[in-house]
């Protein structure tokens, strides 16, 4: 190192001391720590952090999604595999068309594919949709049990029941059709005394109605004719009194999945 | 990967069919409404700017402006994270971190809504297009949310009138900062690459985020169409 660089160096150093000197020691003493013992506490936070919020198992919880706009559904996760149906972005009731969720698959064509429950006849028949064909995921921890030979409504929340009531199903000539299904829709302010104040849609349809308007897709729905209930008295719906169909409207996500057994 | 150094440039890696860039330019040139600075092109717009209702006790109305700001964004995370964690996509470390980041930021959720009460924003709805359900595309995504996380957190502190409110957002603000280097660690970027991490804006944040399309309108279930079903 040269002389002159040294010198800088060394008048660099003490220069340094001399502001480290200045600044911390008041009066020219060494800091101790009685120095730091008198800085103010911090002020206490405003939000109580918890702790960590760890998932639940997520067995009551069912996932659903709608069509963001008209793609197939495939026999298996690849464009290439059979189209089992054509799917519309709207269901008949002009609400967006929902879909169930069973599980998601990276196909071979690198893209995301969701396995869901078709609302098409066969009752029961499910395609992969390719997962950008599709709109936000939504959870619920619903599920909702028509029990055609007891003819009663029970919805489940978190597994417990929350709500039962008489139902009307359909006769042995318009049976209400059992399996898998999901409530994917909600109507509302109709003139329409027959189906009562409240009409949910569903992903279920009639066998044997096909040429119903609109597919023949059974729905839940009020009555005009409560004292038919419970009873076999429809095309294939499922009625509830108006009171009835009226609680339910407040526990019923739409999504939540309904089996007919 | 060294190379991807910002969230803008994660982003752009994460465009496919040049929609992000689309829907950020449409975003740049709309008209600044709302709390983040803009309305979010292509979806539905954040809830941001109510600031009326009962007031968060002892909380200026900047500061609850600013801390639903923040509560957007960790909704945002939140639901990343819960989303990917439910998927059952993930594996190893990956799966690992997903489930440890997403708790705390479901704490920070909790957090926010426990502070700000009736003022809180409402959760928007997420669509966050599958990027939940491929290992690459989660980390890839992840490390762009909490770099704008850090950066957002950043760059609203100064702005803040409450100590205890500054107090809290800097608490939380390292702790998104770890999760970004976490998740930078695992996506294979390096942690830390900067001497000086520099703040985001909120109209910056904004154009980010709504460049993602994550937020998006909640779809409307219900109508008043009379029923045509079987009866």
């Amino acid at each position: 190192m040269k002389r002159t660089t040294r010198l800088t160096a060394a008048l660099a150093a003490v220069t340094l001391a001399g502001l480290l000197s200045a600044g911390l020691g008041a009066g020219n003493r060494e800091p101790d720590a009685s120095d730091f013992r008198a800085l103010p506490p911090a002020p206490a936070s405003a939000l109580q952090i918890s702790r960590s919020q760890r998932l639940s198992s997520g067995r009551y919880l069912s996932r659903w999604t709608v069509v963001r706009a008209a793609t197939a559904a495939h026999a298996r996760p690849s464009a290439s595999s059979r189209v089992v149906a054509e799917l519309a972005a709207s269901a008949p009731e002009g609400t967006p068309n929902l879909l169930t969720f069973l599980q998601a698959r990276g196909g071979a064509d690198g893209a995301v594919w969701v396995e869901v429950r078709l609302p098409v006849l066969p009752n029961g028949s499910v395609g992969w949709v390719q997962r950008r064909s599709l709109g936000p995921y939504s959870t619920v921890d619903t599920h909702l049990v028509v029990d055609r030979a007891q003819l009663r409504a029970t919805l489940y929340r978190a597994g417990q029941g929350v709500f039962s009531a008489p139902v009307g199903i359909g006769t042995a000539a318009w049976p209400t059709p059992a399996g898998e299904f999901a409530v994917r829709s909600e109507l509302s302010r109709y003139a329409s005394p027959f189906y009562g104040p409240i009409s949910f849609g569903t992903t279920a349809r009639s066998a044997v109605l096909t040429d119903w308007p609109d597919g023949g897709f059974v729905g839940i729905h009020g009555t005009d004719e409560p004292w038919l209930l419970p009873g076999r008295v429809s095309h294939g719906c499922i009625r509830l009194r108006n009171r009835d169909i009226l609680r339910l409207e407040a526990l019923l996500p739409i999504g939540t999945p309904l089996t007919i057994r | 990967m060294d190379g991807v150094r910002n969230v803008d440039e994660l982003l752009a890696a994460v465009d496919r069919d040049d929609a992000v860039a689309e829907a950020r330019a449409q975003a740049e040139t709309t008209s600044r409404q709302g709390l983040l600075g803009l309305t979010l092109a292509g979806a539905g717009a954040f809830v941001l700017t109510r600031v009326g209702g009962a007031a968060a006790a002892g909380v200026s109305a900047t500061d609850v402006n600013i801390l639903n700001y923040a509560l957007t964004l960790e909704y945002l995370q939140a639901s990343f994270y819960t989303e990917a964690e439910r998927s059952g996509a993930l594996a190893g470390k990956t799966a690992q971190a997903a489930r440890v980041v997403g708790a705390t930021e479901r704490a920070h959720v909790a957090a926010f809504l426990k502070l700000l009460g009736s003022k809180a924003v409402k959760r928007p709805t997420f669509d966050f297009q599958g990027t939940t359900e491929q290992q690459r595309a989660f980390l890839k995504t992840a490390v762009a949310l909490e770099d704008l996380a850090v950066a957002a957190y950043k760059g609203q502190a100064p702005k803040l009138q409450s100590n205890a409110v500054l107090v809290a957002a800097v608490g939380i603000h390292s702790v998104e900062a770890r999760h970004a280097a976490w998740m930078r660690a695992l996506f294979g970027v390096t942690p830390a690459v900067n001497a000086f991490d520099q703040p985001a804006s909120r109209a910056s944040v904004g154009r980010i985020v709504a460049s993602t399309q994550f937020i998006v309108d909640k779809p409307r279930m219900r109508a008043r169409n009379k029923p045509k079903f079987t009866g």
